[in-house]
């Protein structure tokens, strides 16, 4: 026994002393290489030795950029090819991107504005729409201005374009869509029967009466939301154009009309079995509509992928617009939900360089678009992307529809959306204003709560 | 005889200063990493800015705000109630399977300690998944209790109040218990067996020699557990983001779940944040000293 | 003698425990050989996709690099995190007096803020001390620990003073007592502190990301959570990604737990 763990011992302070051996040789090696070919990191080299590195890189013209983002099969997959796109003109610069959480992200932002630390940044890195208003206003100095860095901000459609524009100045080069598509099994329609297109160009009651109906008929609910998550109800807030918060910034909980509108709707859908509640997790939900008792999904366009994990539900699914609110004053089918944007830091030490690269590949380059599709879904929001071949390319999966066409034009159709700065927290006190509706409590009431528990988080 | 007096006072100086001498890295590196960052946390409290550049002296506004938040209350009595059930449970059970382990006789020893221990290595993000499909509605759980007649028809338990913060605990206990227990089971190795041999000869029964024998000898084992698990309760986060995310309607957010949200999620207010960790520090501390005084005395 | 029903029951209690404990693991391990949509639809049985699963961990992330760095990373915090704790541990509880008693509650208060408040101006202060994107400030806050120097303290108190008495007659100096006889004969204490340093080590997962976020020195956990961030999740990768995560802490666990748990007592006597 005490051989044993004699033994285990030593192996671990071996295996440590080796290690500690290798780590120091393996820094010096890194070291080195920083200092010969690697020097043009510029942010690196700016952090850990002197400047005069980055000149004396600079003179050679090797560059690099650095960026952050977190989907291998999404967006760091867009990055890398617009990488090698840029580098076919211009053979001096590489993209190193960092693989970084959303959730890792935003603590690292804080941190370095916090602290007025901004060495550890990248270059560029990628913002979640709702998040930009709130990190743009709270930290003025974490974002270069890119009005007049020479994009063409008017290729964007407005409503993707408004979250990361502040007083009229653009920080950031909107990515992907969220726009908001309705998914439906066409099989369990029919078994009901329905088709598609009952459910296009429709209204919520209408929708209620089909989802009711086929639920009876089949089993399948045709829509499935996680409880106590409000990602629905804010899709149907923005579709008729409508915010939690004014022009100014105010909170507009209580007395909104249009929110009032989606509660009751929403509500409504839960009691006559039209939107089956799942548990509050992701996966939950996922299992919903890929093996559960959903037969339909209402959500950004990205979720295209995860419906498609099912491949034996192929040429099952079609495609159509979401339902719009009934007596509603610009009530449309259309909205959004998720996406991200570009935003270039202030730690960047050479903003023409990163400018230059956004400006000719996620605003500037079709067949860059054209690219990323296929394989990532990555669905532009820069409109002349739409010209290219592939978005009329018809889906498989989806009963043969041209569908990135089709959310293309949903996205151009989209009301935008004001998510102020304390989206997050309206977000919450809303999610538990509705949970308590559920559980009997008065609509008005709790909104009411609901916008004094936000407008106490304001001060 | 004066002088062998004065040796020995010379000598326990000299014995005092090696303590410290022992004990100056380890108190140094926490000064340095740990109190700092909590004294500069301390003073941001009384702060409100969105960037320490730009803090501004706001008095004790932020621990007004605190009482006021009803989130915070609520997320402060969620917090408790897991303290209450959670620590006394999973600390007696890792009792009680730290003393049956410890039995000379027992067979497969070592694949039960593997297996107890094993929760707590298991990573959230896979434990997470597990627990949140096994308590689906259409779940394990659900299934054995339906096929057992205990249910008709299938319980919500993480999107209901009640089976929210029960799922949070049972997966706490779940977790941590064969923690606990390799704590107890390597103070047990201070325990001469014969000891409980000589209790056994006595006609001391298991139960016995348990509460005569184990309890007491473990007592300063027992401290430090029971601290930790204070401290860890209190400051739960990993359970209550990731099971149940707070919900429904906030009825399982613990504290540090709602400081996180208002440090990072959040518009930034790093004061209130500090704020609301001070409180924590006052409460596990006042739990902890509570518990020194009871445990930590030298017989 | 304990009868023949306790003891049937007794190993019923803990065999049902075993199993309830072990349920998780069992399951990740079935889920890395299956296609993710068979672990979104909650497939117990054995898949035949193990393979391709590894091929796609492979192909999407440095797997065996970045367990390299959490190994080197593990073992260096859990030794220095021993050496300082346990000698701090034997000073406070051996050459106890009040003022010392006094100094091991305030250690105690370092562990009681959460870390989400501490890590923005511990941040700030190693950005100021030149620590960034380096291995120092990524070790230095994690080797002293309230934790480690109580667990050292409480176990040194049923460390008999007869024998460092007996030592100190013998000639031998205080330090050798610590390493000549404390040290050995506190082997279970060490190999369970060792078992839960390394473990906590090894998942330690903001800070580290604070410090250096760099694709070189990617770890374990960092690596997982990479995987849960995108829009779609192949679970069945994820699974495998856990459990070569969770398998070196078992696998040390295992090794030392009779160290810890079956210890001569009385070696020294």
């Amino acid at each position: 026994m005490k051989k044993r763990f004699l033994a285990t011992l030593m192996i671990v302070a071996m295996s440590a002393s080796m290690l500690a051996g290798c780590g120091s040789s393996n820094d010096a090696a890194t070291d080195n290489a920083a200092a010969t070919d690697d020097a043009a990191a510029t942010d690196d080299a700016a952090a850990t030795d002197d400047a005069e590195a980055t000149d004396d890189a600079a003179a050679e013209g090797e560059q690099k950029l650095t960026v952050w983002c977190w989907d291998p099969s999404f967006n760091i997959y867009a990055m890398e090819t617009a990488a090698e796109y840029y580098k076919k003109d211009h053979p001096n610069v590489t993209v190193e991107v960092v693989e970084t959480p959303w959730d890792d992200i935003q603590p690292l932002i804080t941190n370095a504005a916090s602290t007025g630390e901004y060495s550890q940044l990248p270059d560029i890195l990628l913002m979640q729409d709702n998040a930009f208003q709130k990190n743009a206003i709270s930290y003025p100095d974490l974002f270069v201005d890119l009005t007049d860095s020479g994009i063409d901000f008017s290729q964007f459609a407005a409503g993707k374009l408004g979250y990361s524009t502040v007083g009229g100045r653009n920080y950031g080069v909107p990515f992907d869509n969220g726009a908001v598509i309705a998914c439906y099994r066409t099989d369990i329609l029919e078994q009901a029967g329905y088709t598609i297109d009952d459910l296009t160009d429709i209204t919520w009651s209408r929708f209620e009466e089909i989802s009711s109906d086929v639920q009876a008929k089949t089993g399948y609910y045709l829509l499935s939301e996680r409880t106590g998550e409000i990602d629905l109800i804010m899709m149907m807030l923005q579709s008729a154009g409508a915010s939690m918060f004014d022009e100014n910034g105010a909170a507009v909980i209580a007395d909104n009309a249009a929110l009032k509108n989606v509660v009751e709707t929403f509500n409504s859908l839960v009691d006559n079995n039209a939107l089956l509640l799942t548990q509050q997790n992701w996966d939950e939900y996922i299992k919903s509509f890929n093996s559960g008792s959903a037969a339909g999904v209402i959500n950004g366009c990205w979720i295209m992928g995860s419906i498609q994990a099912a491949e034996d539900q192929a040429g099952k699914w079609a495609i159509t617009n979401m339902p719009k609110l009934d007596g509603i004053d610009g009530a449309t089918n259309y909205s959004n939900n998720g996406g991200s944007s570009w935003a270039v830091t202030t730690n960047c030490k050479n903003v023409e360089l990163a400018t230059d690269f956004l400006n000719s590949t996620f605003c500037g380059s079709v067949d860059f678009y054209a690219e990323i599709l296929p394989s990532s879904g990555a669905i532009a929001t820069w409109a002349p992307a739409a010209e290219a071949d592939v978005y009329g390319e018809p889906s498989e999966f989806f009963s043969g529809d041209a569908v990135f066409k089709k959310v293309v034009d949903f996205s151009t159709k989209t009301p935008s959306n004001n998510t102020g700065v304390y989206y997050y927290e309206a977000r919450n006190a809303v999610a538990t204003a509705i949970t308590n509706i559920q559980n009997g409590g008065n609509i008005d009431d709790e909104l009411a709560n609901a916008q004094a528990t936000v407008e106490a988080q304001m001060q | 005889m004066e002088k062998a007096k004065a040796r020995k006072l010379s000598q326990s100086k000299r014995y005092n200063l090696t303590g410290w001498v022992f004990l100056t890295p380890a108190a140094l590196l926490i000064a340095v990493f740990s109190f700092y960052p909590m004294i500069k946390c301390f003073i941001y409290s009384f702060q409100k800015g969105s960037t320490f550049a730009n803090m501004q002296w706001y008095g004790i506004n932020n621990y007004i705000r605190m009482f006021q938040d009803k989130v915070f209350m609520k997320s402060l009595g969620n917090t408790f109630i897991y303290f209450l059930i959670q620590v006394p449970i999973m600390l007696i059970l890792a009792l009680i399977l730290a003393s049956m382990l410890n039995n000379k006789d027992l067979k497969f020893k070592g694949f039960f300690r593997t297996a107890i221990f094993l929760p707590c290595a298991t990573t959230l993000v896979s434990y997470a998944i597990i627990f949140r499909s096994l308590f689906s509605t259409d779940g394990f759980v659900n299934t054995i209790l339906m096929k057992l007649g205990i249910l008709d028809a299938p319980f919500a338990f993480l999107t209901n109040t009640t089976g929210a913060r029960a799922v949070i605990i049972l997966a706490l206990v779940w977790r941590w218990t064969g923690y606990n227990m390799v704590f107890y089971l390597s103070g047990l190795q201070n325990i001469e067996y014969s000891v409980y041999e000589a209790a056994k000869i006595d006609g001391a029964s298991p139960l016995q020699s348990f509460f005569h024998i184990t309890v007491p000898l473990l007592k300063p084992t027992i401290l430090l557990t029971a601290i930790m698990s204070t401290n860890g309760t209190l400051q739960l986060f990993d359970e209550s983001v990731n099971l149940t995310n707070g919900g429904p309607a906030n009825s399982s957010i613990t504290m540090s779940h709602y400081i996180y949200d208002t440090t990072f999620k959040y518009v930034p207010n790093f004061g209130y944040s500090c704020a609301m960790s001070i409180l924590i520090l006052i409460l596990v501390g006042t739990l902890a000293f509570i518990q020194m005084k009871v445990g930590d005395k030298r017989d | 003698m304990i009868s023949l029903p306790k003891k049937i029951a007794q190993y019923a209690f803990l065999i049902i425990f075993s199993l309830f404990s072990i349920f998780p693991l069992i399951w990740m391990a079935i889920a890395a050989t299956n296609q993710s949509i068979d672990v979104i639809r909650g497939k117990m049985i054995p898949g035949t996709y193990l393979i391709e699963n590894y091929k796609a961990l492979i192909a999407q992330s440095d797997l065996w690099h970045a367990m390299g760095n959490s190994f080197k990373y593990s073992i260096v915090v859990t030794l220095l995190s021993l050496i300082v704790c346990s000698l701090a541990g034997y000073g406070f509880e051996i050459y106890h007096d009040k003022f010392k008693d006094g100094l091991m509650s305030v250690i105690l208060l370092a562990m009681m803020v959460p870390f989400v408040a501490t890590m923005i101006p511990l941040f700030g202060m190693m950005a100021k001390m030149g620590f960034l994107n380096t291995v120092a400030g990524f070790v230095l806050p994690s080797i002293s620990t309230p934790f480690l120097i109580m667990l050292f303290r409480q176990s040194a108190r049923s460390f008999p003073h007869d024998i460092i008495e007996a030592a100190r007659i013998d000639g031998l100096g205080e330090f050798q007592i610590f390493v000549r006889m404390f040290f050995p004969t506190m082997r279970s204490t060490y190999a369970a502190a060792m078992t839960i340093t390394f473990m906590n080590a090894w998942n330690n997962y903001l800070w580290p990301k604070v410090i250096m976020n760099k694709p070189e020195t990617q770890t374990m956990p960092m690596l997982v959570s990479n995987l849960t961030a995108g829009y779609v999740t192949d679970y069945g990768m994820l699974m495998l990604a856990v459990l070569f995560c969770t398998l070196p802490t078992v696998i040390i666990f295992f090794c030392l737990q009779k160290s810890f748990a079956e210890g001569i007592t009385g070696a020294v006597k």
